[in-house]
């Protein structure tokens, strides 16, 4: 630091001068870039508007108007004696009902979670009289959000992006002064710098100058402080250029990201490496990956596994065969497995009620020719005694993706190397074979099978049904009485029952099947055994105000007809999205309404209400504002959640507020999420206006609109 | 009666409008206001009470006004086929037993000998039945002998131009002059005493030296009329008057104008006979003509707009019919001069379909004589039936306003609907009639020793929606009824009437409710009576849309572009999961797959829909990871993910285009990703996601 001499004075100025002007000119290519980006938008969006309004024309011109008489026709006398006087017959265009206002919204079939906002977006307008009247209200509303605002920040802020375009500019700066000694890119660029300005320092130093400019740099990105004033203050932070180039070299990926399998690139990783970002993003609960509404999504690895199946066919794939091939212990092992598959895959069967982790006797199996006494053999032997094989590996080259492909496979169908080979497509089960030899020592061991006696099974299944069912009722009455309904969050404690301490039980919530918790865990709801429509109390489903779940209510018709409407059981249209007809018109009472296209019988289903899911914090801000519009579209789902239909939502967001109306809300537990549906109070007839009462649906609803609404009715 | 002007104009040819200044002028004949029943009301009490009973009445008056001339005009139903007006009905279906298909034939065979030999062959012959002229009074009342007016007919020649001229020239043929009765009475004049007039075919032979272009009839009447400078307001006035009683106090009235009235006038009117092209316009048939006043208009109008200016005031069509001065002919192409047909008057004047208000003033007089003129005028109509009111019935309209504290007495004594000027011809369809039409208001019957008491009051839950096709809403007006020709109209599928059972006809269910609560004015039709609009857009649903749900796709377009670019931004997952991950959501969101017993199925739905794709974007890897992902959470067994995979192999097998193709998409895929890194580097990481 004590370099600071004289000689880099100059520097310093000149390249700060270099800067500014690449910033400035950068941000203006960024602002251009921009305004055609706006531009073309804009131009697209024009485009689509033209194709919808031919449609509209295309059925006019087929049409046959009557012209209207005309009394006067309309004279444009011109000044000029050279222009003729036009005369054209009056056409006069007919009013046009002008339609209720329409804040523009998306259309939404599920419900969307959206973070909390920490910065205001708009400062909304809401008249000019409002303002006058209540002006500490905006004032009020940007507290609200520490005083920030969306788009405040202008200048001063630099992004990465702009960060490497900048010094990728200035890099042309020093092109012509040659030096090679550096390792890489940005090394050279700094060394550069130095060089430019510097004379002949010594070898050392001349790093050390690197060093400082490189610190320099390093500051610019450093957030909210200005990036020319930086410029004095060197500090010490990882080399953010070097980061963010290197991704950029073709095939270069960050650290933690796999190369793709299918690549050129592929690399050999560890299974739990390839398989990272599907476990991560996967949300067991909408089976999507990174869905819109659940933020935490359980990793597979803490999942205990509940079945290992095993597809060994006893029989050799094919002459070449690795079970051919050495013949002896080989074959002897492969065998033994496959009578835990055959059992375990009939756990596994669609309609039967046994756990797929409960292994069953080892009854027949199809394979006849085995004999028996391999199967005392555990798996975990298996690379022990592979080594032990004779033949010498063949040399095979296995690519990256082959290999990790390999290690992948091998942790789902373990020694079937038959099914590995197969999948893999380019190697045979002989080369897996071998290479599983190879690898022996790092390959994952399938888990111990936690013997469960399978006789106590079924017995015990139906005891525990009943006292759930017990237990519903005991809940129902704690149910009832409170208000307060929580959120599910899958609970997840490795090694402890679901007792007081589980966040299942405390929220007074059953523990779904999306829980860490073992299947039978005492606080896990059963599912009905309905034969019926379970739409009566006599469902311990509709009883709990449950959506019957088509993984464990099998006996209602929950789980049958997928593609059909069909359903005998009723209380699963909201999961299915059997929703009625709506149609769209100016309300009869206020604003907008929702019409009803087909006629319903009472207390059938009708939609459900969508929108965005927000926390109550967030909705206390957003009510804040709506409430001074004088209309809202949240409503309460849960002690913690609202749903908030503004912004995102579906047709049954317009259905207005009544105090005799013809339809209610209920929040139903759907497959571990709080959703609303919307439900015939009595018997509907076709072309009738929906309405609720805003007011009455659970766990008093809507606490931002019931008054506003109220004084819309006449 | 003054005082009334206003009304008056407001609501232009408001009838019973006129009835409340006859009621009025009659010195409160019917005294039954609360306010008239004082003797000497001040002027401003009056006005005021006036004030309310306009803004009661007034504007449902209009629209059903308007409603009638349309209906005139347009109609959309005709009455007589109403179950309660059946007696409206002249036809009788007895032809239709003797009808037969095969007789058309003969039929038309046998119609085609006559009329061929009747165009150009002899005479036009004119019968003129009279002039009509408000402002006159009716012949037999007039004291002095003007009941005739001098009629002179000429044919008009216009020639074709030749150089020299300037204009057409215009040869006018004078064929006759003639005294026309003045508005005469029919049952007094006997009929085939009418003048009549022949021109000879020949005029309309091309001349020598002309050649013609075109024919035409110039009626011109003069007459030393007693002309109303402002007369129009003078007919409204005296146009429900019983004239013998008002002759009196309508000659004081009028006296005073006399003076400027003794000058002779002259009307003119003109009809083609042949236009240019030598078309015959004027054919057999009686015919009605507007006659201009010649200082009015000098202008002769070859026909007669059907909406005329008078005095400033706009008239609506037909209405010159009614009072202007018209000329009534019956024109016949004639072989034979001596065969003079049998004329008689035109049955527009009096029948009840006529286009506008019957004349009261003849009818009034002679109720006998509008019961032959309608026979007359239709031979076939059957015997009147015995219930046809032969004695007058007095009806009074009793209109009850400001919270039905005040009311107001108008009377009527026929059975025409005040409103549409209908005739009902009975009490009952008469109520009927009006409970059913004009629904805006409330009628209630109460007998009445004199006729019937009818209460009017204003339907307070008049639903003002629209309860025809809301369709039409949509389709602007000229659309939907379009005379220019045939249109396509929306077509809507609606039982009308399904057999409803029918009481039988008795004035007992025009009485007032018990209860006294006001009938509830239902809706007749149930169902989608608006217009609907799409929730996207806010344009109005077209019908052809209103079996779409645009709601129906479980994954609109901005989500499923959200989902892609959400897991674009991703910076360390690399292209090839991407790429699958994308697929995979979006066919979950298109599926709306629910639970675990599902996912099994999804996956090779998945391969059947998308597999071609992931073969030629070199995916199968991937794919392949992310079905072992599945089985790690449990959700596909193996044997899932083994035929998931040899179903893959079968299609790669079958798309043997491949190959070549893999090599560069291979290349377009990855480089694409190298791209889209780059573009949204540093914005999301899956690690942030997981914790």
């Amino acid at each position: 630091m004590g370099l600071t001499g004289r000689k880099s004075e100059k520097g310093p100025v000149c390249w700060r001068r270099r800067v500014k002007s690449e910033y400035m000119r950068l941000r203006q290519l960024k602002r251009f870039r921009r305004a055609d980006e706006v531009k073309s938008m804009f131009s697209s969006n024009r485009q689509k508007i033209l194709e919808r309004t031919d449609i509209l024309n295309q059925e006019w011109k087929l049409r046959r108007i009557q012209p209207v008489h005309i009394m006067t026709p309309c004279t444009v006398d011109s000044g000029f004696s050279e222009f003729s006087r036009q005369v054209i017959p009056l056409k006069t265009l007919n009013a046009v009902a002008s339609v209720p206002v329409m804040y523009s919204w998306s259309p939404l079939q599920q419900n969307f979670m959206v973070e909390d906002e920490t910065v205001l977006h708009n400062i909304p307008y809401m008249g000019d009289e409002i303002l006058d009247q209540d002006g500490t209200f905006i004032e009020e509303l940007i507290k609200n959000y520490d005083g920030k605002v969306h788009g405040d920040r202008e200048c001063g802020f630099i992004n990465d992006e702009i960060f490497v375009e900048l010094v990728n500019a200035l890099n042309q700066y020093s092109d012509n002064e040659e030096d090679d000694e550096e390792e890489d890119q940005h090394d050279c660029k700094f060394e550069k710098m130095d060089l430019c300005d510097g004379k002949d320092d010594a070898e050392d130093s001349h790093k050390d100058h690197a060093l400082i400019q490189l610190k320099y740099i390093k500051g610019i990105l450093h957030p909210k402080m200005k990036i020319f004033s930086l410029f004095n203050y060197p500090h010490v932070v990882p080399n953010p250029y070097k980061e963010l180039t290197e991704q950029q070299l073709p095939g270069a990926l960050p650290p933690e990201c796999t190369p793709n399998i299918d690549g050129p690139n592929a690399k050999s990783v560890q299974r739990e490496q390839s398989l990272h970002s599907f476990h991560t993003l996967f949300c067991r609960r909408c089976f999507k990956y990174d869905c819109f509404l659940h933020p935490f999504h359980a990793t597979p690895n803490t999942y205990k596994r509940k079945n290992i199946e095993n597809l060994v066919d006893g029989k050799p794939c094919g002459i070449y065969c690795y079970m051919e091939y050495p013949a002896g212990v080989i074959a002897e092992r492969a065998k033994t497995p496959s009578k835990r598959t055959v059992s375990r895959r009939r756990g596994r069967l669609p309609n039967s009620n046994s756990r797929p982790s409960t292994p069953t006797v080892n009854t027949e199996t199809k394979d006849t020719d085995s004999d028996r006494e391999g199967g005392a053999n555990s798996r975990c032997q298996t690379p022990v005694k592979l080594k032990l094989s004779s033949e010498p590996p063949e040399n095979v080259d296995w690519s990256g993706a082959e290999a990790s492909l390999f290690r992948v496979l091998i942790g789902t169908y373990y020694d079937n190397f038959c099914a590995i080979a197969r999948l893999i497509g380019t190697k045979t089960c002989r080369q897996v074979y071998e290479f599983r030899v190879k690898e022996s020592s790092i390959i994952a061991r399938a888990p111990a099978v936690d013997e469960n006696t399978p006789q106590r099974k079924k017995k015990r299944k139906h005891r525990l049904w009943a006292t759930h069912c017990r237990k519903i009722q005991l809940k129902k009455g704690l149910y009832g009485s409170s208000n307060h309904v929580y959120n599910y969050q899958p609970c997840d404690h490795p090694r402890q029952p679901c007792d007081s301490s589980c966040p299942c039980v405390t929220a007074q919530n059953f523990c779904e099947k999306f829980c860490q918790c073992s299947s039978e865990c005492q606080n896990r709801f059963p599912g009905c055994r309905c034969k019926a429509q379970c739409n009566t109390k006599q469902c311990p489903c509709y009883l709990a105000v449950r959506e019957c779940d088509p993984d464990l209510c099998l006996t209602c018709g929950a789980a049958d007809h997928w593609d059909s409407k069909n359903v005998s059981c009723k209380n699963c249209s909201i999961q299915r999205g059997a929703k009625k007809h709506l149609l769209l018109a100016p309300s009869d009472v206020a604003g907008w309404g929702i019409f009803i296209k087909e006629p319903v019988q009472k207390n059938e289903f009708i939609s459900e209400y969508c929108g965005e899911i927000i926390s109550q914090d967030e909705a206390d801000r957003r009510g804040k504002v709506y409430d001074k519009y004088m209309c809202s579209f949240l409503f309460n789902l849960n002690n913690d959640f609202v749903v908030d239909a503004t912004r995102k939502g579906n047709k049954i967001r317009f259905a207005n507020h009544s105090v005799n109306p013809n339809c209610y809300a209920k929040v139903m537990m759907v497959n571990g999420d709080h959703r609303i549906g919307i439900f015939a109070k009595r018997a509907i007839q076709t072309g009738e206006e929906l309405f609720f009462d805003y007011r009455y649906s659970q766990a008093d609803a809507l606490k931002y609109v019931g008054i506003e609404r109220e004084m819309e009715i006449p | 009666a003054g005082s009334h002007g206003t009304f008056l104009k407001g609501s232009g040819d408001t009838k019973y409008s006129a009835q409340v200044m006859n009621c009025k002028a009659n010195g409160a004949v019917y005294p039954s206001s609360g306010v008239s029943s004082i003797k000497k009301p001040k002027m401003e009490q009056l006005q005021a009470d006036h004030e309310l009973f306009l803004q009661a009445f007034e504007k449902p008056t209009q629209i059903y006004r308007f409603l009638r001339t349309r209906n005139l005009i347009a109609p959309i139903l005709l009455h007589r086929t109403l179950n309660f007006m059946s007696h409206r009905n002249s036809r009788t279906n007895a032809k239709r037993k003797t009808f037969k298909v095969d007789d058309l034939l003969s039929n038309v065979d046998g119609m085609k000998g006559e009329p061929g030999s009747q165009s150009l062959t002899s005479h036009l012959q004119l019968t003129f039945t009279g002039f009509f002229h408000k402002n006159d009074k009716p012949c037999q009342n007039s004291e002095n002998d003007q009941n005739s007016v001098s009629l002179e007919v000429l044919l008009v020649k216009v020639c074709h131009k030749k150089r020299k001229d300037v204009s057409c020239p215009i040869k006018q043929v004078p064929t006759g002059k003639k005294q026309v009765p003045l508005n005469p009475n029919f049952s007094q004049t006997k009929s085939g005493a009418f003048p009549s007039l022949l021109v000879s075919s020949n005029e309309f032979e091309p001349s020598n030296s002309h050649m013609v272009k075109s024919y035409s009839l110039l009626f011109r009447v003069s007459h030393t009329g007693k002309r109303d400078p402002n007369g129009f307001i003078n007919y409204e006035a005296d146009e429900n008057f019983d004239v013998k009683e008002e002759l009196p106090s309508r000659k004081k009235r009028n006296s005073s104008h006399r003076g400027d009235g003794e000058t002779p006038e002259t009307f003119v009117a003109q009809m083609t006979v042949f236009d240019k092209n030598r078309r015959l316009q004027l054919l057999d048939g009686e015919y009605e003509v507007s006659m201009q006043q010649i200082e009015d208009c000098p202008v002769s109008k070859k026909r007669a707009s059907w909406e005329t200016i008078l005095d400033g005031k706009r008239l609506p069509p037909f209405e010159t019919f009614s009072q202007g001065p018209t000329l009534q002919f019956t024109l016949r192409w004639t072989g034979d001069p001596s065969t003079a047909p049998v004329a008689k008057p035109l049955s527009t004047r009096s029948s009840d379909t006529s286009t506008t208000e019957s004349r009261p003033s003849t009818l009034r007089n002679a109720p006998v004589g509008k019961e032959d003129l309608v026979s007359t005028s239709i031979q076939t109509r059957r015997e009147q039936s015995p219930c046809e009111p032969i004695q007058k019935l007095r009806i009074f309209y009793q209109f009850l306003y400001n919270n039905n504290t005040r009311q107001q007495t108008e009377a009527r004594d026929d059975l025409h609907c005040p409103w549409c000027t209908l005739n009902c011809r009975k009490l009952y369809s008469l109520l009927k009639h009006l409970k059913l039409s004009h629904s805006r208001f409330i009628f209630n019957y109460v007998p009445h020793p004199k006729g019937a008491r009818i209460d009017v009051s204003i339907n307070e839950c008049y639903d003002g929606s629209y309860v025809g096709n809301p369709q039409d809403i949509h389709s602007q007006p000229g659309f939907a009824f379009s005379r220019n020709g045939p249109v396509k109209r929306t077509a809507v599928t609606r039982i009308l009437v399904c057999r409803p059972k029918r009481t039988k006809p008795s004035l007992s269910e025009f009485l007032e409710s018990e209860d006294g609560e006001p009938e509830q004015q239902r809706t007749y039709v149930s169902g989608h009576n608006r217009l609907y609009f799409h929730s996207d857009s806010c344009m109005p649903l077209r019908p052809q849309e209103m079996e779409v749900d645009s709601e129906d796709e479980r994954d609109p377009e901005w989500l499923r572009e959200k989902t892609t670019t959400q897991i674009e931004e991703f910076t360390d997952v690399n292209e090839g999961e991407k790429e699958v991950m994308k697929l995979w959501n979006l066919h979950v969101m298109k599926n709306g797959f629910i639970s675990d017993n599902q996912m099994s199925q999804a996956s090779m739905l998945f391969v059947e829909n998308y597999g071609p794709y992931i073969i030629r974007r070199n995916l199968c890897r991937n794919f392949l990871l992310h079905l072992v992902n599945l089985h790690d959470f449990n959700l596909v067994t193996t044997a899932t993910i083994d035929r998931a995979m040899a179903h893959m192999k079968e299609m790669e097998e079958s798309l043997p285009e491949l190959e070549e193709g893999r090599e560069s998409s291979d290349a377009t895929c990855n480089g694409h990703a190298v791209s889209s890194v780059v573009s949204l580097h540093g914005k999301r990481s899956k690690s942030g996601v997981s914790d």
